[in-house]
């Protein structure tokens, strides 16, 4: 039986008494070709909270997720944390040299990533060798938003999840990344990206959503 | 034993030291003479308090009233621990974690000591417990405060990196690791120093004060080396205690970041 790679159905998320996410339902497709799906919305309509929510980093009110048809029970919180990889606005790096970073997400599973694998990763997000042997606290925000999607891809994810991508980069940049995520998902893995940017949103196409108030529509 | 008594009189004489300091505070306008005065007041009359409560407990001799004086002992470390950090909890949340790391701290030092080091008996004789219980819960609260405020600060400064090696699939174990790590290192290091200066640098004061009641000097060091010894256990015990608590205070049962606003 075909199931979808990740539904988040009627997801509610409510803060201090107040519904910030309400009863938002996505599902998105794997396969050769993976879904992109984008939502849109002003600042503070939630849809980072619903982002965050299905990263299950935050507690969700209500509502289910499903990865390839079965519960975050059955999956393993740590297995469906790897395989729905979340990228946040403004990534952090971690202590130690870019490859260190890259590295990070398999150790915790008690895997070495090869070095010629590590350079596949770093090639993979439009960046060269010579940037593994540095501090990764020394990297310009685009080079971090790139790492960033290194490490979490190093986890061989099926959908990444991405938090407003573009939002700090210049047009220049954004356009780089954009580009990128098209070829990420290009290669199967799918994309659900936050975005405030209708015109980012086109870009990367697939479905659109729009968020208004926690609504999704 | 034999030991010189020291009359009221001459204990007055010795608060003339305190009048040296507040002079040369005074001196160097350090604005400190009124707290060196309270403080000597307060120190005088806190151990005369415990002097007389400890020849009442002795004198007592009952088990119930050894252990509830310890009881007491023990929650107000508890409650101690807990006060004055600046990060993570409130103090009504995290007391029963201090309550809990202190106590296995101390129970993992004291019980196996008194059963078959000491040996006193009767067991819970309260010219051992009472000091040696004392000596215990004040290093475990000074450790487990120590690790709280270590682990509170790093997790609050550090929320964002937390959350991330969650994402990436981290358990919470992982993800504070490293913190862990840094906050234990740092509430041992007081104890292996003392270990390791102990006798070169300064005689420890329970040795120092056996020495001056008449006890036998090679006696009096036995007792410093088992307590310097249940101190290293004291300290080692109630840290990892206190980090595990923290660790649960500090992410949700779904592995996700707690964060403790004050």
């Amino acid at each position: 039986m075909d199931h979808a790679l990740l539904v988040a159905r009627e997801i509610i998320v409510e803060r201090d008494g107040r519904r910030v996410v309400d009863a938002a339902t996505l599902v998105l497709e794997g396969g050769a070709r993976a879904s992109v799906t984008t939502i849109a919305g002003p600042s503070g309509c939630g849809k980072s909270t619903l982002l965050r929510a299905i990263a299950t980093l935050i507690p969700r009110t209500h509502g289910e997720l499903l990865f390839e048809g079965r519960t975050l029970g059955d999956v393993g919180l740590t297995e469906y944390r790897r395989r729905v990889a979340y990228v946040p606005q403004l990534p952090q790096m971690f202590e130690g040299t870019v490859a260190e970073n890259i590295r990070t997400g398999p150790r915790f599973r008690g895997a070495t990533l090869t070095d010629a694998q590590v350079l596949a990763l770093v090639e993979r997000v439009g960046l060269g060798a010579e940037l593994l042997t540095r501090k990764a606290s020394d990297l310009s925000g685009g080079e971090r938003l790139r790492i960033a999607l290194a490490r979490s891809l190093a986890n061989e994810p099926r959908v990444l999840l991405l938090d407003e991508p573009t939002a700090s980069l210049d047009p220049v940049a954004a356009r780089v990344i954009l580009d990128l995520l098209v070829g990420v998902a290009q290669g199967g893995t799918a994309l659900l990206a936050v975005t405030h940017s209708v015109e980012h949103a086109a870009h990367l196409g697939g479905k659109h959503h729009l968020m208004t108030a926690g609504v999704l529509s | 034993m034999t030991y010189l008594e020291i009359p009221a009189w001459r204990l007055s004489l010795a608060a003339l030291l305190v009048v040296v300091a507040i002079v040369l505070s005074r001196a160097a306008s350090l604005d400190l003479g009124k707290d060196l005065g309270i403080g000597a007041i307060r120190a005088a009359v806190q151990l005369l308090a415990v002097g007389y409560a400890l020849r009442l407990l002795i004198g007592a001799d009952h088990p119930v009233v050894v252990l509830a004086a310890l009881a007491l002992m023990w929650a107000v470390a508890a409650w101690t621990s807990t006060k004055r950090l600046k990060h993570g909890p409130p103090s009504r949340v995290l007391f029963p974690a201090a309550f809990a790391a202190i106590g296995v701290g101390a129970f993992v030092a004291l019980v196996p000591v008194f059963v078959f080091v000491i040996a006193p008996r009767p067991l819970l004789d309260a010219r051992y417990v009472i000091p040696l219980g004392g000596m215990m819960l004040s290093s475990a609260m000074n450790v487990v405060a120590q690790v709280f405020e270590r682990l509170f600060a790093s997790a609050a400064a550090e929320e964002a990196t937390l959350e991330q090696y969650l994402a990436l699939g981290a358990t919470p174990e992982q993800a504070l690791q490293p913190h862990v790590k840094a906050a234990l290192r740092a509430a041992l290091l007081p104890t292996i120093n003392g270990l390791v200066t102990v006798g070169l640098v300064a005689l420890p004061g329970m040795m120092t004060g056996q020495i001056v009641s008449g006890v036998a000097p090679e006696q009096a060091v036995r007792y410093q080396i088992v307590i310097m010894y249940q101190l290293v256990a004291v300290a080692a015990v109630a840290g990892f205690a206190a980090a595990w608590f923290a660790r649960r205070l500090l992410f949700t049962e779904e592995a996700q970041v707690r964060s403790w606003p004050r």
